[in-house]
Parts: C-alpha cells; structure tokens; sequence
C-alpha cells in the first residue's frame, strides 16, 4: 500500500478510537466507532487474497450490526432522557442493547463466533491491531456506562466467554486462533468485575495489551503461525523460546508473573461482594486456558517437538529487529510486585 | 387524511425500505432508494424542516444518488433480478410487507401501542402546531449552530467521508 494512505488510515484508526474515548456526545461517539471501522478494513486486507477479504468482511459485517445496536439503544436513550451525554443510560431496554452492542464489538460470548476466523484471516500485525487496539473503544464505553448495566445479562455473558475462550482453544494448533480465544477470555474476566470496581477493567486491560503486544511481537520476529513452525525458535533464537515460556505462563495467570495481578484483584473484588461460586468457577475455567498455553511453551521451550531432520532449519529473511520488544517482556512478567502501587488509583 | 400524513408517509418509508432490503438488483434499488428519499424528505418537511428536506432531494437524490445510478448502469447484468423473478427476493419482500400491515393494523386498532417504547396509537404521528418558536425556524438555526458551534462534528465528519473514499479506492485497487 502506498505509504501515505497507509500513515492516513492508520492514523484515523487512533482517531477514531480517540474519539469514541473523549467524546461526551452519544453522536460522537457513534462517529467514532464508525470511523474506526471503516479505516481498519484496508488494514486487515493488506494482502490481497480471498482469505483476508473473507476475514474483512466478516469483521464489517459483525462491527456494523453492533454498531447499529448501538445507534438503536442510543435513540431509545434519547427518547426517554431527552439529552445525548453519556452520564447514564436511562432505560433498562437502551441498556441491554447497550450492553449487548459492546459485546458484539468486543467478541463476548454469544457474539464471539467471528474472533477465531477474523483473527486467522489476516496478518500477524493486523491481528495484533485488531486484539489489543480494538478493544479500547468498547470498553472505554461499557467503563462510562458501567452503573446502569443489567448485572444479570454482563455476568452471563463474562462467565461464558471465559468457558468459551478456555473450552474453544483447547483444540488449536494455529497460533493466532489460539491468542483469538485467549482475547475472548480475557474479555470476559474484564468485563465481569466491570460492575464491581470498573478501575480493575481497566487494569486487566492495560495488562492484558501488554502481554498480546509481547505475544504476537515474539510471534513476528519467529514468523511463526503455526505450533509446529513456533516449536523451531530454539533453532532460529534461542533465547526467544525462554521468553515465550515466560509469557504465556504470565498470560495463564500464574502467580510470580504479572498475569497473575488482574485475576488476583478481580477474585478478591468479587468475593469482597459476596459472590464466592463466581470467582471459583471463573479460576477454574481459567485452567483450561492455561493448558493450552502449557502445551505451546512444552511443544515449544521445553520439549525439542518432533519433527524430520530438513525442517530443523528454519528458513529466515533477514531478523525483524523487533525495538518495543525488550521493555514488553520485562513488563508482561515483572509487574506483580508493584501491585500495592494500584492504592493510588482510589 | 392531512392529520396522519406522517403515519402515511412513514408506512410508505418503511415498505420501500423492505423493497430494496429483499436485495433485487441495485437498479431496482435505486428506484426504491428515490422513492424512500422523496417520501423522507415529506416526513421532515411536515415536522417544518424545509431546508433539510430540499437538503435530502438535492445532495442525496440528485448528487450520491445520480452517481450510484451511473455506476449501476455500467456494472448491471443482462437480466436483472426484479421482486418476482427470484422466488427468495419475493418471499422476503412480501415477509416484510405482511410486518409492517400487521404493525400498522396494530397501530390503527389499539389505543397504545408499547413494543420498545409506548406510543398512544396514530394521534401522537399527528403534528399539531404547539407552542411558537419565535420569528426564527429551528432547523436552519441547528444548520448554523452545526457550522459554529459544532464545528468540531463537521470535522469528523469531512474526515469520515473523506477517509470512507480512501478506504474504497484502497480496498478495490487490488495489489
């Protein structure tokens, strides 16, 4: 693509996303979201096969309903508020097509079904865009919206999506696949302590961008989208390999890591609200994830996967020099013990 | 008949909308694209929104949909799917119509009417001249409100629009 239109889209993306986050104008908003879309579609198709444009087009099709959920449940809100700031939604109906809108934006279960194939359709960097920066948006809004959320309905919702995003992965050798369904779990521990303590959304969001950036970077610079082709780094780098291991045990959630922060927090606010079965079965369901995490650093650091003796060389262009790469791997392992610096956020 | 004007004219709307809704070829869904664009800008122009109405029938008819009737001329095929040619495209279209009578019969027979929101039957589609704004027209004062104090929105906007025919061009260059 040429680079000016490409800087151009690109920048719009941000725009729009800036825009849905700062606006006080339902309107606005709707514009914001809009435009994000509308400017992520070259992006996702930047090769021109069928496959990406099969991808794009189900990612328009699925963001384009939501979004005219979305414009419903905000007329509906006009209609019984009579304004268009963002304070609260005042009718349960504009809430739950609110509420629901977002989901489909986010990739919450029912509406998670065009994350694997959206995800697996497009490039290693399109997907990192569409993974981490996409999420902002939706949950910057559901962060707005969050006291007049139908409790039943988002719980739900989060409670599936981390079954889904566990159960989903377990049979995945693709590696974008698998990062697709691990988004849609970390969705959904997002979005269930968004009605207790919206603060820890937002940490779990920061934490969880952290560590897709460091995932899908480390998958970059091994060009690898496969388990298969990840289980050659120890040929390729070495040293990648301990790295992986690090960060997708932090993504599982396992305690010296930082992965482990966000679900800590979030346990101990929902028992802090008395809800003690939630919690268990959500941790429990994040088991299924980690397994699947388990099998790709076994398959890929610990284990030399079995493979014949001329794919043991793996073909490379010359090394992406990958400079954020560093400063992510430090940060999506190292952070838990500055979790006592989270008293500042009151 | 002039009380329920609006109602008439939104019934008119909603079944052009389910004529190009049912997908016929983009010709056919033009012409239901002019109807439905004549017939909104009937419903503006009677809640007193002359000036975005002559808006709709200028830029939106005679400007976007001038162009995409060109376009479809030169892309359409030798024989072009009308409403009763595809049993599909009249089993949706004749669907959508048998939901808006149902509705509309709803409407007429009922004294309110709560589906998401309530409405108490045709009378409140009825526009009765309330209250009197002043010697200024509301709309055209929102019209110069978009270009003062709104210019932010205009903004957005321009670059949305401006940004959708980059996207388009970008997406069937090809390689």
């Amino acid at each position: 693509m040429n680079p000016l239109i490409f800087t151009t889209i690109l920048m719009t993306v941000l725009l729009g996303t800036m825009i849905v986050m700062m606006s006080s104008h339902w309107l606005m908003i709707w514009i914001g979201f809009e435009m994000n879309l509308l400017a992520i579609i070259p992006i996702l198709m930047k090769k021109y096969n069928p496959r990406t444009m099969e991808a794009s087009t189900k990612y328009f099709l699925t963001q384009a309903t939501a979004s005219m959920l979305l414009m419903m449940a905000i007329i509906i809100n006009l209609m019984h508020s009579g304004q268009w700031t963002i304070t609260k939604v005042f009718n349960p109906t504009a809430s739950i097509i609110m509420t629901s809108a977002l989901a489909m934006k986010l990739g919450l279960t029912p509406f998670h079904f065009w994350v694997p194939e959206v995800t697996q359709g497009i490039s290693l960097t399109s997907g990192l865009i569409l993974l981490t920066w996409q999420k902002l948006a939706p949950m910057s809004i559901l962060y707005q919206i969050s006291p007049s959320i139908n409790l039943n309905i988002l719980l739900t919702m989060a409670v599936l999506s981390i079954l889904v995003g566990g159960w989903g992965g377990l049979n995945q050798t693709q590696l974008r696949k698998i990062m697709a369904y691990s988004s849609i779990a970390h969705m959904g521990w997002m979005t269930a302590v968004l009605v207790y303590n919206p603060t820890l959304t937002m940490l779990n969001m920061l934490i969880y961008i952290m560590m897709t950036l460091t995932m899908f970077m480390l998958f970059i610079h091994s060009s690898s989208t496969t388990t298969l082709s990840l289980s050659h780094t120890w040929n390729k780098t070495p040293l990648t390999t301990t790295l992986i291991l690090i960060t997708l045990l932090s993504m599982g959630g396992l305690p010296p890591l930082s992965g482990f922060m966000p679900k800590w927090m979030i346990i101990q606010e929902l028992t802090k609200n008395n809800s003690i079965i939630l919690p268990t079965l959500m941790a429990i369901m994040a088991l299924l994830n980690l397994y699947f995490y388990m099998r790709l650093t076994y398959s890929t650091s610990l284990t030399m996967f079995p493979s014949t003796n001329n794919m043991k060389m793996k073909w490379q262009f010359e090394t992406k020099r990958i400079t954020l790469l560093p400063p992510l791997i430090v940060m999506s392992s190292l952070l838990l013990p500055l979790t006592p610096m989270l008293s500042i956020l009151d | 008949m002039m009380t329920y004007i609006v109602f008439i004219l939104s019934v008119i709307f909603v079944v052009s909308f389910v004529g190009f809704s049912s997908k016929p070829s983009p010709i056919y869904g033009g012409l239901v694209l002019i109807v439905s664009g004549g017939v909104g800008c009937g419903i503006i122009m009677n809640f007193g929104g002359s000036f975005l109405g002559l808006m709709v029938f200028l830029i939106y008819l005679g400007g976007m949909l001038v162009v995409f009737g060109y376009t479809t001329a030169m892309a359409t095929e030798q024989y072009p799917e009308v409403w009763v040619s595809n049993t599909t495209v009249m089993g949706v279209f004749l669907l959508g119509l048998l939901m808006e009578v149902m509705l509309v019969l709803y409407v007429l027979k009922s004294e309110e009417v709560g589906v998401v929101f309530k409405f108490s039957g045709v009378g409140d589609w009825a526009i009765y001249d309330t209250g009197d704004s002043g010697v200024f027209s509301e709309e055209i004062m929102g019209v110069a409100a978009l270009y003062s104090y709104g210019a932010w929105v205009v903004i957005v906007t321009g670059w949305s629009l401006f940004v959708g025919v980059l996207v388009i061009l970008e997406v069937t260059r090809g390689d």
